[in-house]
């Protein structure tokens, strides 16, 4: 198995305040979905931003350890990270649509890169929408507005529009914790099926949804990974007792 | 029961008194706009709008002069203040975002849209008049300007700030840099309530009298030169209303006319736009 990113020794300290990640060390593997699990405040949102340095965004945020992603820690200085957050998208827990058409949301990013030709737009477009399995609804109204959609076809979109800049990797904030059963469970589905290009890292709060899509599980508690193994393994046969109490549903 | 009962007597009384208080806000509303329009429409006609004024006591003539005037002025001070309120709104909300500065400059801008306009004027008159050593339209679009940007400013660091913070970390996500977030996204979900803001500034200042007297004061002659006293409605309605001659007081009342009636068709129409545009929104 091929592996995508390394994590090793990561601290991470936001503004003004104490240490909130303990020396993480995970690997992820390329073309797997790997879920983040723990309690609320454990820290797994604070780690899946790490991964394209959204913290960045807020001056004070300090991290400390390596992340090394195809070969390159992008935790220096050097990164690039208009380059970096293209090839590392992110999905939200609410949808962002952005105040625009359908197909402009979709080409946001690829406009960014300066592609600006018609065709070349379209077809990306299309693919990207069929990707993420919202082709079929939207394409007759395109140039319509994505506020007009549901909240479920908004994630599948945003979706899409991660999809079309053809990233390396994909990381997914509760992506489901807005929607209703039906829409998680078409992007359940497109998750899974997405992985044959893309690596995906999820954060849930669902342990039902980890279990079921998840090859790999990583559980945090108190900004420490507490374990982080093959998920049938995390669910059935976990090494650290604590671990066994949360998926079991003692506590959290 | 009894308890029952109270609620439902307070619940009329409330209704009642707000009742009230709005019919008695339309009442004047509705009372204003009924007198301007009696007494402004039969001073109104095509010549009123073609004609320069004709020599005090003659009969006739128009307002031309102060048309023309009142639309340079306030268009200058439009191309002035706007981009100055929107951009520093910006730094407000995005770049200068939870500083300091931002806190201090808001309150500012708070202050700035208190301040009676004829103090705007005097101050106009003191950096840009008296040295100049005469009145301009120029003088008059600056002082217009400076009570436009903190309505344009303010307006538009709220219109930003409720654009949820999220949809700028998507962006961003996607390798944006900041100000195409910015530029992009952020300003075209702002964009009716900024717009909205801009029209209600120009209405704004499009009533103002006090500090135009200060500054492009008036002129009784055609005027397109910026460099020189320049006539507007305002003003004229100012020193017809108050002249001696019940001609100037038609031609007061019909200007009066004109001028509300040409700040709620750019209100209106402003708004219909944004309806038009993102109504589906």
């Amino acid at each position: 198995m091929n592996l995508d990113m390394e994590i090793k020794g990561l601290n991470f300290y936001y503004a003004g305040k104490h240490m909130v990640l303990h020396n993480i060390n995970l690997e992820i593997y390329k073309n797997t979905v790997t879920a983040l699990i723990g309690p609320s405040g454990c820290g797994k949102t604070t780690l899946l931003r790490c991964f394209n340095r959204m913290h960045d965004l807020y001056p004070g945020n300090k991290y400390e350890g390596e992340i090394i992603f195809q070969g390159r820690n992008i935790l220096t200085k050097e990164t690039d990270l208009i380059d970096l957050r293209s090839r590392i998208g992110m999905v939200f827990q609410k949808p962002t649509p952005f105040p625009m058409s359908i197909f402009d949301n979709v080409a946001y990013g690829l406009r960014l890169r300066g592609i600006r030709k018609k065709s070349i737009l379209s077809e990306k477009v299309e693919h990207a929408l069929k990707q993420s399995a919202i082709w079929e609804e939207v394409k007759d109204k395109l140039h319509e507005s994505a506020y007009a959609l549901s909240g479920g076809q908004q994630q599948r979109l945003v979706i899409a529009r991660a999809l079309a800049v053809e990233p390396e990797a994909l990381l997914f904030d509760e992506p489901t914790s807005a929607l209703d059963p039906i829409s998680t469970a078409k992007i359940e589905e497109l998750i899974e099926g997405l992985k044959e290009n893309v690596t995906i890292i999820i954060v849930t709060h669902n342990l039902q949804q980890a279990a079921r899509i998840s090859e790999w599980t990583g559980f945090l508690m108190l900004g420490e990974l507490v374990e982080f193994d093959r998920t049938e393994k995390i669910f059935t046969v976990p090494k650290e007792k604590l671990t066994e109490d949360y998926v079991t549903g003692r506590f959290g | 029961m009894q308890r029952e009962r109270i609620r439902k007597l307070e619940s009329v009384i409330a209704l009642t008194v707000s009742t009230f208080a709005a019919a008695l806000g339309i009442f004047w509303l509705v009372f204003i706009l009924g007198s301007v329009i009696v007494h402004g429409a039969h001073a109104l006609s095509p010549g009123f709008f073609v004609h320069d004024p004709t020599p005090a006591g003659i009969p006739g003539g128009g307002m031309r002069n102060a048309f023309v005037g009142q639309f340079l002025i306030t268009l200058f001070a439009t191309i002035i203040g706007v981009p100055v309120g929107i951009l520093g709104g910006t730094f407000l909300a995005e770049y200068a975002r939870g500083k300091r500065i931002s806190h201090y400059v808001s309150m500012l801008a708070d202050i700035m849209v208190t301040v009676p306009t004829i103090v705007v004027g005097t101050f106009i008159y003191a950096i840009m008049v008296k040295p100049m050593g005469h009145f301009s339209g120029w003088a008059g679009s600056v002082a217009l300007a400076v009570i436009m940007i903190p309505v344009v400013l303010r307006t538009t660091e709220n219109m930003l700030t409720l654009v949820p913070w999220t949809l700028r970390e998507a962006a961003f996500a996607l390798g944006a840099p900041y100000y195409k977030v910015i530029m992009q996204v952020v300003y075209r979900g702002a964009i009716t309530g900024i717009f909205t803001g801009v029209l209600l500034s120009i209405a704004r200042v499009a009533g103002e009298t006090a500090p135009l007297l200060f500054t492009s004061f008036n002129n009784s002659f055609f005027s397109g030169n910026m460099n020189g006293p320049m006539a507007s409605l305002t003003v004229t309605i100012f020193q017809y209303a108050m002249g001696p001659y019940d001609d100037w007081h038609d031609q007061a009342w019909a200007a009066a006319l004109v001028i509300t009636l040409a700040i709620m068709i750019v209100t209106i129409v402003g708004r219909m736009v944004i309806k038009l545009r993102y109504g589906k929104k």
